[in-house]
């Protein structure tokens, strides 16, 4: 397929680096997994075999370099369940806008 | 022999679920879209579906990457909500129709689709939010017993738009002879434009959303016949996934009515488009 741009869905590479990310994710949909993820988040991501980049990307909830490092957005959105965080507010971190921004000039809603 | 009452489309954002479970049904930013629903739910009482094909996608809530059946089949007897990390959702579980699914499934392979048949699972918003925005949400049991198709839009190589809607023409056929007095109704979910990841997130297109709700209807063989990449680039990295709208529309008549139609943007991220079609 042709690359459309900033659209990480079509890198094939980019989705597959993503697995380790993502299946950490994954187990964060039941409730021993985000007792884990609250009790000791660095040893819940350990058991994954997370890279320390990975890691360094989880714990300061920096979305943009998840989404960079192949996390897939409906699988560490799940980390929001533990930690909340609007998923808006993930979009423009991604984007590089604040939220207010974000809401206005891409969503166009009134702010 | 069973009959196809029509066909509904949908928007399935999980923010509409959880407006509903926060009480938000009323407030000024939700009233506007959650009213846009009603007479749909309207003809939906009329009408008096029995059983509902739910076309929709898992958002890796029951399955995960490790195994990603591009088209699956619910063959169970009864599909209870799913936790997607929140605990799971406080409405009633989903009958299934087996007896369908098994006659869908056999008909599907005899007509050289190949899908995986699936006997357990649990059902997540991509159902769910459909069901509440049609049906309204039921104290008890929902009125309707669901066979959900799952299709994989989420890890390419997601499938060709057309085959959606020859998949759709097979959902057809195995409705029209499925040998039983029941009334058929079926769901097309997703879309409609929505981008969540990548520097384009944010990204939406009111215009060509307001245009699919009219091609849906009346122009669906060029729809088909769009590339994946033409969907991507015109609703989005995720609203692509209103290809599977295509379903819905290939399991009926060439000619339809529109009955309702309904469009409010944003809903969270999304452009949320909702039709209601009948057989000409």
């Amino acid at each position: 397929m042709t690359e459309i741009p900033e659209t990480p869905i079509l890198d094939r590479a980019h989705q597959l680096r993503g697995y380790r990310m993502n299946k950490m994710a994954m187990g964060l949909g039941n409730p021993e997994g985000r007792a884990a993820f609250r009790a000791d988040e660095r040893a819940y991501l350990d058991r994954f075999g997370l890279t320390e980049e990975e890691i360094t990307a989880v714990m300061s909830r920096d979305w943009r370099t998840m989404i960079a490092l192949g996390g897939n957005l409906f699988l560490i959105l799940k980390i929001s369940a533990v930690d909340p965080v609007r998923i808006t507010e993930i979009g423009a971190h991604q984007v590089g806008m604040d939220h207010e921004s974000f809401l206005r000039d891409r969503l166009g809603k009134k702010v | 022999m069973a009959t196809i009452v029509g066909g509904l489309g949908t928007s399935h954002v999980p923010s509409i679920g959880a407006a509903l479970d926060k009480g938000l049904r009323d407030a000024p930013e939700w009233k506007p879209f959650f009213d846009g629903y009603l007479p749909a739910q309207e003809w939906v009482r009329e009408r008096r579906p029995d059983v509902a094909v739910v076309v929709f996608n898992d958002h890796f809530n029951a399955l995960f990457l490790d195994r990603v059946p591009t088209f699956a089949v619910g063959c169970a007897a009864e599909y209870h909500p799913v936790d997607e990390g929140w605990g799971p959702r406080a409405i009633p579980p989903f009958t299934g129709a087996a007896d369908f699914s098994w006659h869908l499934v056999d008909h599907l392979v005899e007509n050289r689709f190949d899908p995986e048949i699936i006997q357990e699972i649990q059902v997540d918003h991509g159902l769910q939010v459909p069901m509440e925005l049609f049906w309204g949400r039921p104290s008890d049991a929902w009125p309707v017993r669901v066979v959900p198709i799952f299709v994989n839009v989420l890890q390419y190589p997601i499938p060709l738009p057309i085959r959606l809607y020859e998949l759709g023409r097979a959902l057809g056929r195995a409705i029209e002879t499925y040998d039983s007095e029941e009334r058929f109704v079926v769901l097309g979910t997703g879309g409609l434009s929505h981008q969540l990841q990548g520097s384009r997130a944010g990204f939406l297109n009111p215009a060509a959303d307001r245009r699919f709700l009219v091609d849906i209807a009346e122009n669906p063989d060029e729809l088909a016949n769009w590339s994946r990449q033409k969907y991507v680039e015109t609703f989005g990295g995720e609203g692509a996934e209103v290809i599977m709208w295509l379903v819905m529309r290939g399991a009926l008549d060439p000619e339809v009515v529109v009955r309702h139609r309904h469009y409010f943007s944003p809903a969270s991220m999304t452009g949320a488009g909702m039709i209601v079609l009948e057989n000409a």
